[in-house]
């Protein structure tokens, strides 16, 4: 008798659907580099088409009345849908259509204003706002030995927004493939065109070009450690206020620079991963920010199971005011510059459905106060918490 | 490791590197690897292990002898004890040599020197605690060569090669045209193959109990024995897995084969790699036995 039979185990593999039986066989040989990092998976087209659909619900908490001099308390709730196909062309070459749906109601501070008792207050944009936005993307990617590179193009549109980018990656590995580089080159330009509604706005039309790069590098530290940092650094040109509040005036400029760094260390007793995030953000604007997360990877029967705790921390920008300033060359009210700190609590959950489904869940919950940052400033009215919840489902298949 | 070998590469990212040096490099891999875990060779561990049994001295482990005494040690836990590689003593009973023969009576003389729960470990420092006990990594080092193998071209640049030792087979990446590597499984049958599997970056062993053989009053008996009772199993007659790697392929196989079928079944099963097992002569049962397509 002779036959074929086709079964193929990178797959299985990448679907991390080891038994627990496998787990435990497998973790004496941990220790040994046979059994370390595979590359040549690493580094290999997908073997299979993965299609997969994802819904995210944000909803903001409405603001507290007595911080409103005018207008709704409600705010924003953004309805996401996210659905892609990415599937293996030939031996070296991958192709990915992604296509989001934002759905947006709700309203927004328009500006800040006083108060009878001299306290600020936020008068909101009044009516709710209905937006609905589409972004395409595709994605190719080639894939080598020691490595693999992306190109892609996406394009998004609005009702007042445009925006078209290009996006190159690359990452490669070296060392005896203990250490990959990463680098990713990216450019946009964007067209806003306000809608002329209930809140007057001031422009027709304007432009903005952003370029933005990437690089770092990841090291094996031993069998059970990874680290990484990366730097990058991003440029706009245009017009970068907002023109659905009253009082925002920024500068045609904006450059951003960061650095990141990682640290994964998987503890085979626990059979889960620790892992610590951090990244310094600073811009021509005298914004600077720190962000630390914690977060831990449990292994479970049921699949991964990851909770987080990410704390966040930024200093005003130069030309935030409070109440802002309409007589300086640059000012703004908005919240999102002001100094603050902000906690998110949240858990990713990644559950194997069946040999080739899985379901994604994860919720968080993002406060913010100007109390918990590090930094002076007044604190704005307006400071936003909010809930964001996910549910995805995978398919990959032959 | 007393079988045939076979090493096939077909490109590599590197246009330095000599598939001759190359071929070169494995053969000196695979020779120190059998220096290192033979017990036929005096220098080895193994051997070093096994002439200090009963004598109270312990001996220092390196980090890969250890890693690899766990996994016996794993394995001896999951399977109940059927997974032993302190089976040494038994070769007096039973030689599946070719030359060889049975002769159960020195069974009885031969279990009270088995046994891995009776080896001590002290941290890194490891020792058998009885004379004429003995262990043999027989069981595990020809998978964990593949595996080293495999490790070895990879880091050297080689993106689609496929290395046999004695039927049990390391595929790193794809043929050169981007389809998988085709790989034959043996029959017990007969000469030829059972069915062939395709592999990217993935490995295939085989267990089986047809190969080496022995005959004890007209009776046919395979190599892999009970360590509790002394005799041969009559478990499946072969069982072939599939997994990322050679050794835990080989090492989830052979503890199937120890046990009998229905219960090499559940073992399968629970492990959740495929497999394709094969009771008799010719009843195939198993995931990669559901998927054979027609007879080419």
């Amino acid at each position: 008798m002779a036959a074929v039979a086709v079964t193929k185990v990178a797959q299985r593999a990448r679907l991390g659907t080891r038994s627990e039986l496998m787990k435990r066989l497998g973790r004496p040989l941990l220790a040994l580099p046979a059994y370390q990092a595979i590359p040549a998976i690493a580094d290999a087209p997908p073997t299979f088409t993965e299609v997969g659909v994802r819904y995210t619900h944000y909803a903001e908490d409405s603001i507290d009345q007595d911080a409103v001099i005018f207008g709704a308390t409600d705010r924003y709730d953004i309805d996401i849908t996210q659905l892609w196909i990415e599937a293996p062309v030939g031996a070296s070459w991958s192709v990915a259509l992604d296509v989001q749906n934002d759905y947006q109601t709700g309203a927004s501070p328009w500006y800040v204003g006083v108060q009878e008792n001299g306290e600020p207050g936020v008068i909101m944009s009044g009516a709710s706002i209905q937006d609905n936005r589409v972004e395409v993307g595709v994605t190719t990617r080639y894939f080598w030995a020691d490595g693999n590179a992306g190109f892609s193009a996406s394009h998004s549109d609005e009702d007042d927004y445009e925006a078209t980018a290009l996006a190159f990656d690359a990452s490669w590995n070296t060392a005896g493939d203990a250490r990959t580089w990463s680098t990713s080159f990216s450019s946009s330009k964007d067209s806003v065109s306000p809608t002329q509604g209930v809140i007057p706005v001031f422009i027709d039309e304007e432009d903005l070009d952003t370029q933005s790069g990437y690089f770092g590098v990841s090291q094996i530290l031993s069998r059970t450690a990874i680290a990484r940092i990366g730097l990058s650094y991003t440029v706009s040109e245009g017009y970068l206020s907002d023109p659905y509040k009253l009082r925002d005036q920024r500068p045609d400029s904006h450059e951003r620079l960061s650095v990141s760094a990682g640290y994964r260390r998987f503890l085979v007793d626990a059979d889960a991963s620790l892992q610590i995030d951090y990244r310094y953000y600073a811009d021509s604007w005298g914004t600077d920010s720190h962000t630390l997360e914690v977060a831990w990877a449990q292994n479970l029967p049921q699949g991964l199971l990851t909770p987080y705790f990410r704390y966040y921390t930024q200093r005003e920008a130069d030309f935030f005011g409070v109440i802002a300033d309409v007589t300086a060359p640059h000012y703004a009210d908005d919240y999102r510059l002001s100094s603050y700190g902000a906690v998110t609590i949240g858990a990713r959950w990644a559950i194997a459905l069946a040999d080739s489904w899985t379901l994604e869940l994860e919720a968080e919950r993002y406060m913010t106060d100007a109390k918990w940052g590090v930094f002076d400033g007044d604190a704005a009215p307006a400071l936003v918490d909010f809930w964001r919840g996910t549910v995805g489902v995978i398919w990959r298949f032959d | 490791m007393g079988g045939p070998a076979s090493l096939a590469l077909h490109s590599t990212n590197d246009t330095q590197v000599s598939f001759a040096d190359l071929r070169d490099e494995v053969v000196s891999l695979l020779e120190a690897i059998e220096a290192r875990y033979s017990r036929y060779r005096p220098n080895s561990i193994v051997s070093k292990i096994n002439g200090r049994a009963g004598s109270g001295e312990f001996t220092e482990l390196d980090g890969e002898t250890m890693a690899l005494l766990e996994l016996a040690d794993q394995l001896w836990q999951v399977s109940g004890g059927l997974f032993d590689i302190t089976l040494g003593p038994l070769s007096q009973a039973w030689d599946f040599r070719p030359s060889g023969g049975a002769d159960p009576t020195h069974i009885e003389r031969a279990l009270p020197a088995v046994g891995w729960d009776r080896v001590e470990w002290q941290d890194s420092r490891f020792r058998l605690p009885e004379y004429g006990m003995e262990i043999d990594l027989g069981g595990l080092v020809k998978e964990y060569a593949v595996d080293c193998a495999v490790r070895h071209l990879r880091a050297s640049g080689i993106t689609s090669g496929v290395i046999e030792l004695a039927g049990d087979v390391g595929a790193i990446g794809s043929r050169p045209d981007g389809t998988p590597w085709r790989i034959a499984v043996q029959s017990p049958a007969d000469p030829g193959s059972l069915c062939t599997v395709q592999l990217v970056d993935s490995a295939i062993a085989t267990s089986g109990n047809y190969a080496r053989r022995v005959e004890y009053q007209g009776k046919q008996y395979g190599h892999l024995l009970n360590p509790k009772t002394g005799w041969p199993v009559e478990g499946p007659t072969s069982v072939s897995v599939i997994d990322s790697h050679c050794l835990t392929a080989g090492a989830v196989a052979t503890v199937a084969c120890l046990n009998p079928v229905m219960d090499a079944k559940k073992w399968l099963e629970h492990a959740a790699l495929p497999w394709l097992m094969v009771s008799g002569l010719d009843q195939v049962a198993g995931p990669i036995a559901d998927r054979m397509t027609g007879t080419p």
